[in-house]
């Protein structure tokens, strides 16, 4: 029998490892917490399959054009040929696990629009999408650790990949939170599915638990990364006293609108500018313009859904509703919401081909954290669905995979050399987010990047915390500088890097950015 | 404002005179003091950081000081772990018992899940529950044992309208009688605390029409 590991339980995690034991595998699935605390469950506007229910004509080959397009042509084209293809058979399963999709009138499972698609194609629950698939992923998964097939090993953070003496990955080594226990886990493939890496960026929309460890570890142990520069502004954020909150691009998909006031005029600007996808231009288009309309954020933008009738705010947006009730003491039916863009999800990170491989051998990766279909900009409706297929296409590969050689070492080395320091963890961290912000702004260039390049070298890194935070600040820094080089190497406008020295896209770039760590040096090519 | 923190066996106490129109986890971040607590998304959506929030349990990226009664009459607020579950360190407990029994209760599908439009509403607000122990916390009846707590009502309500494996659904039932059934005293303040607002009387009603009123399902009703 085939031993797998999954590194996180999000939606990826959970369908890898619920289809790794469907396919015979012996899974152990790791993560700080339960599902239930997942990034996943904060996903809210849905998840893209070309059903055609709606009587426009739609096609699988259209939602592949619409991707790659939405990613500036620089996707994996064989991973979103897939993806796209796959995606009515997911509805379906998704559906069968017991997903409460919100339907229409036939029973079907009903569609709205979402950014940079025409058709109605975007399947959705509600506006609590990634919290429903959740729920029922975990009752798929409960079912399998019952049955003995999935052991679920909660509390453990990731620490590092284990090896081989033929360098195939075969395992991790892992640190419990509470306890400082180190454990190690041994298999014959490693799964890895642990979100973005929202800390470089401080406290951002996401979940504070996705701090991009894992990523940046497995870069300096070899694995290699790709696009970094290409981190997805989501255009309409709200700013609360906790931290700032996602308005859902259902919201603009259900007819919302956003204007900017001039002359004491409304300016609904989208439609002035793009009269034909107006609102739902994908989201790279729409966080420039705001940006832009609001000569850098002077001005205020709103989102106005007051023209929206109560069932369709309250029900079918029960999210925003809720965040603006809640955190902004504001009415959406009766006042516009101020709104501006913040850093939301990573297009790139672990470098997989469309199998979801990494360049390790025995090393998967999906979801969030793994790169492969979304290009230079991710169209909304496409990272649950690329969560799913993802943890599908890893968990059927990874099951043919058997370790060759013998495990080198079984523990981190590196836990004896630690040393605890004397700069402060929250100080190291927020300069870290802060130099991020500065220099990888919805806006880019040199002197910036550089100058973000400099602060970097100058950061003491050696603070007075836990083990796993120590490392953790290193590694930020490691994968931060690695950013920064990526997004200086490809001098030219691109989805969702933008340079203000290089404002024109330029086919010698149409090409995803490669990233690896030979010899303690970031190499890009 | 006296801010008053259980760590241990002891209470830390902090003064503070910044703003109120924060959440109580902005309230601790803030206070900079090493308190360890569980949190992920900060709104409200993912259960971890239930906390006893002046004997109250709530959510701490949910519960504002400026509308708090302890805080706008009397200056102070008190700040507490769960008190069912085994402590780990200061505000953060091991609710790894929630998870468990609905293991043990067989809360999964056999069968792929049966349709029904009219039960959709239901089965989404089922969904929502965020697995943060506030209804077991506040229920009078319930300590670790046999107890389950109303997660179970809510997670099984859901599957007995999708499940069609009737071995299984059977199960399930006698889970729910003998974990939850015969240990309830309907004090209803579940669902007074509920910070999803799922209405865990309707998941209880459901639940107890299904697995125990017989009749019910003889004439039809459900």
């Amino acid at each position: 029998m085939v031993d797998i590991i999954v590194v996180g339980s999000g939606i990826a995690g959970l369908t890898a490892s619920i289809h790794a034991s469907d396919n015979g595998a012996r899974v152990s699935l790791i993560s700080p917490d339960y599902s239930e605390r997942s990034q996943s469950v904060m996903a809210m506007g849905g998840i893209n399959a070309a059903l055609d229910t709606k009587g426009e004509n739609d096609s699988v080959k259209e939602h592949f054009t619409d991707t790659i397009n939405g990613g500036c042509e620089i996707n994996n084209r064989k991973a979103v040929e897939m993806l796209t293809r796959d995606a009515p058979g997911i509805i379906d399963w998704l559906s069968r696990i017991g997903t409460s999709f919100t339907r229409d009138a036939n029973g079907s499972v009903d569609l709205r629009n979402f950014g940079g698609q025409k058709k109605k194609r975007t399947a959705y629950a509600g506006s609590r999408t990634g919290k429903q698939i959740v729920s029922a992923l975990v009752n798929a998964c409960r079912k399998r650790e019952s049955e003995g097939k999935i052991k679920r090993f909660v509390g453990y953070r990731f620490l590092s990949l284990i090896f081989t003496d033929k360098n195939e990955c075969c395992g991790v080594n892992c640190i419990h939170e509470d306890t400082q226990e180190i454990k190690s886990f041994t298999g014959d493939a490693v799964i890895i599915a642990t979100g973005g890496y929202n800390q470089l960026f401080g406290k951002i929309l996401g979940s504070v638990q996705n701090d991009g460890f894992a990523t940046a570890k497995l870069f300096t142990q070899g694995v290699e990364l790709a696009n970094l520069e290409m981190v997805q502004y989501h255009p309409t954020t709200v700013s609360t006293s906790l931290k700032r909150m996602l308005i859902t691009e259902a919201a603009r998909g259900e007819g919302g609108r956003l204007f900017v006031e001039r002359d004491g005029q409304r300016h609904y600007f989208m439609k002035e500018m793009y009269p034909e996808l107006a609102d739902l231009m994908p989201r790279d288009v729409v966080s420039r313009s705001i940006y832009n309309v609001s000569d850098g954020g002077k001005r205020e933008v709103f989102l106005d859904l007051t023209h929206l009738d109560e069932d369709t705010v309250k029900i079918r947006l029960d999210e925003v509703w809720e965040i603006c009730n809640r955190y902004l003491n504001l009415n959406p039916l009766e006042s516009p919401i101020p709104v501006f863009p913040a850093p939301h999800y990573f297009m790139g990170g672990i470098l997989t081909d469309e199998n979801h491989r990494t360049n390790i051998k025995g090393l998967y990766a999906a979801g969030e954290c793994s790169c492969q279909y979304h290009g230079a900009n991710r169209l909304g409706g496409n990272s649950l669905l690329g969560a799913v297929h993802g943890g599908l296409i890893c968990a059927q590969n990874a099951v043919l995979e058997k370790v060759e050689g013998n495990p080198v070492t079984a523990v981190d080395d590196e836990v004896d050399l630690y040393v605890n320091g004397d700069e402060s963890l929250s100080h190291a961290l927020g300069e870290i987010s802060d130099i991020m912000n500065e220099s990888m702004g919805i806006y880019r260039n040199e002197e910036g990047l550089k100058k973000g390049l400099e602060r970097l070298n100058d950061l003491d890194t050696n603070v007075n915390a836990k083990y796993y935070d120590c490392q953790k600040v290193r590694l930020l820094k490691i994968l931060a500088k690695a950013s920064i080089l990526s997004a200086l190497s490809r001098k030219e406008s691109r989805g969702a890097h933008q340079r203000t020295d290089y404002p024109q896209s330029d086919k010698n770039y149409e090409k995803a950015t490669f990233v690896t760590y030979e010899n303690g040096k970031i190499v890009i090519r | 404002m006296k801010v008053k923190i259980k760590t241990g066996d002891d209470y830390q106490i902090f003064e503070y005179n910044g703003e109120l129109n924060i959440s109580v986890i902005t309230l601790i971040e803030r206070l900079d003091a090493p308190i360890e607590y569980s949190c992920s998304c900060l709104q409200g959506i993912c259960g971890a950081c239930a906390m006893l929030i002046n004997s109250q349990p709530r959510l701490a990226c949910k519960t504002f000081l400026n509308e708090e009664r302890m805080v706008i009459e009397y200056d102070q607020i008190t700040i507490e772990p769960l008190s069912k579950f085994p402590l780990i360190k200061d505000l953060k407990v091991d609710r790894s018992i929630l998870f468990d029994v609905l293991n043990d209760c067989e809360i999964w599908l056999e069968n792929d899940c049966e349709y029904d439009g009219q039960d959709l509403d239901f089965e989404y607000e089922m969904s929502l529950c965020l697995m943060c122990g506030c209804c077991s916390e506040v229920c009078p009846n319930y300590k670790l044992g046999d107890f389950a707590g109303a997660h179970l009502a809510v997670s099984a309500s859901k599957l007995v309208n999708q499940e069609s494996d009737e071995k299984h659904l059977k199960n399930i039932k006698n889970n729910y009688k003998k974990h939850f059934f015969s240990h309830c005293v309907k004090s209803t303040a579940c669902e007074d605390v509920c910070p999803m607002k799922i209405p865990t009387q309707r998941a209880i009603s459901k639940m107890n029409r299904k697995s125990v009123w017989k009749i019910w399902q003889l004439l039809n009703r459900d």
